[in-house]
């Protein structure tokens, strides 16, 4: 799909500065909707959908909550931690709100593989099909989200 | 060839004509002259006009807190701004609340001083001041927190209240190109103004923890400003419940070392919660706080002791532990330090015990 004037100010709203020192899209050099049509893709390649990898975040994120900011073990299979920093982030796509600077962090216990997001890396994902750029500090690479979440 | 070497020379000079042209026009724009700002209806500075608020302020040494070094995207730096402010912009609505849209406050960080203003301030922010210190000490106190002990050299001593926290300037490093600043409550008894203690939990990629842990030193020097916060013991006869994990044993600590001093006889109970034994520290100064607080309790809890731990002590989430202890709580007032998430349950688990809501008091970052 072509990248709209749209698209243009939600992208420049990604850029380092603008809602998060780094930014949201890392050292990637493709356009917005370039980056959204390669996940979406990827994602559908997976058999899976948006809504589907976002609802299993959120479950392990509800998990891990109940360790009330320290490890816990969660059917045997992940250790995950859910804390907060001060602050609090918009969605660059411009939905109302401000999503609390919240991390959860899971390790998958037998791969030994990790993986961090945050509230905000959540809704991007159901709302928007956005697993942040190459490169951006919580970018959520589609295949290696769905595996730690064991949805593959 | 001549023709076209003129044409090329034309063209370039143009082009230098209207680069000159811009430069001059922006300085001539952006050059809006020293501006006045009222501070609280009695203080009057002046700066030089066209700079954020929250640094014009800084530079005549008003510091307003700010944990994201003014990048609009911790929403701490609010001020009331009664006159010049102009429109609420874009990047501040998200931030603030209709209530405070309608009191005029603003993000410091995101205004421009453009007119003359007239602001309100908490007057406790006059006490705030910049500090440079001395690294004196950098010491394990987990595998994953740090106690900074830093020496005051420029003031030599700051004035305190047990509960408060400073902010430290990380400076450009691998993981930063401009300073970094982050907030951390001061560990240490407020009657030592001449040096402080912080408490500091590595956090993966922090900019702030990772400096600390990995590339600080004894010796190195530190700025810091503060005092800042409100989180302090009030001065009531009430039982005191103290509820803390991690790095929010900070704050909860120079409370305890100042009741400690003060022979404070109030009864005072401290719920402190690890998930295992290499997450619990000072337990031997706690320990020794209970001889020394007329009628103090140190109650550490494992969440998930290791069988290594050989831990006889209170086990399970520090919620289950304080709702096995607090049979009745509506005399005491609480004090809570930690994950939001903790202190979010642990107020749950008070009110149902039946505390006022008033009588707690929480800080959820240490």
């Amino acid at each position: 799909m072509k990248q709209s004037r749209t698209d243009d100010i939600i992208e420049a709203r990604m850029r380092p500065g603008a809602i998060t020192r780094d930014g949201l899209l890392g050292a990637d050099r493709r356009k917005l909707r370039d980056i959204l049509d390669a996940d979406d893709a990827a994602v559908r390649r997976l058999g899976l959908s948006h809504a589907a990898i976002a609802a299993r975040m959120r479950d392990l994120r509800d998990a891990g909550a109940r360790g009330l900011g320290e490890p816990i073990r969660v059917d045997d299979t992940y250790e995950i931690r859910v804390d907060a920093v001060r602050g609090r982030l918009p969605c660059p796509f411009g939905h109302p709100g401000l999503f609390d600077k919240e991390f959860t962090d899971v390790l998958h216990v037998r791969s030994g593989e990790r993986i961090t997001f945050s509230r905000l890396n959540i809704h991007l994902v159901e709302a928007h099909g956005f697993y942040e750029g190459l490169g951006a500090p919580f970018r959520q690479d589609p295949e290696r989200l769905a595996r730690v979440l064991g949805l593959i | 060839m001549r023709e076209f070497l003129i044409a090329v020379a034309v063209i370039c000079a143009l082009n230098i004509g209207l680069a000159l042209l811009l430069m001059l026009a922006g300085a001539w724009i952006s050059d809006i002259g020293d501006r006045v700002i009222t501070i609280n209806g009695t203080r009057q500075i002046t700066v030089a006009g066209g700079r954020a608020l929250l640094t014009a302020l800084k530079e005549q040494q008003i510091f307003i807190p700010s944990a994201c070094g003014g990048r609009g995207s911790c929403g701490l730096c609010k001020v009331a701004v009664l006159e010049g402010g102009g429109p609420l912009l874009p990047t501040e609505t998200p931030w603030l609340t209709p209530e405070e849209q309608q009191d005029r406050i603003r993000l410091s960080c995101q205004l421009k001083v453009r007119r003359d203003l007239s602001i309100r301030i908490p007057e406790a922010l006059f006490n705030v001041r910049q500090y440079q210190t001395e690294v004196a000490g950098i010491d394990d106190l987990t595998h994953d927190i740090k106690q900074v002990t830093l020496k005051l050299i420029d003031p030599p001593a700051i004035a305190f209240t047990a509960g408060q926290y400073v902010q430290i300037e990380v400076p450009p490093y691998t993981l930063t190109d401009e300073p970094v600043y982050r907030a951390y409550s001061i560990a240490s008894d407020a009657a030592e103004p001449g040096r402080i203690e912080l408490e500091i939990r590595y956090v993966p990629d922090g900019i702030c923890t990772t400096y600390v842990h990995q590339h600080l030193k004894r010796g190195d020097r530190l700025t810091l400003n503060g005092p800042y916060g409100e989180f302090q013991l009030q001065p009531t006869d009430r039982e005191i419940i103290c509820i803390a994990g991690g790095s929010g044993m900070a704050p909860i600590r120079a409370i305890l070392l100042e009741m400690a001093r003060t022979r404070n006889p109030r009864p005072c109970r401290y719920f402190f919660g690890a998930r295992a034994k290499r997450d619990l520290f000072l337990v031997g100064e706690m320990r020794r706080l209970e001889g020394a607080i007329p009628h103090f309790q140190f109650i550490p809890a494992l969440s998930a002791p290791e069988p290594d731990d050989h831990w006889e002590g209170e086990t399970g989430l520090i919620t289950e532990v304080v709702g096995r202890h607090v049979a009745d709580a509506s005399q005491a007032e609480a004090y809570l330090c930690g994950s939001p998430l903790m202190i979010d349950a642990c107020i749950k688990v008070l009110r149902d015990k039946g505390m006022a809501e008033g009588h707690v008091f929480y800080d959820k970052f240490a």
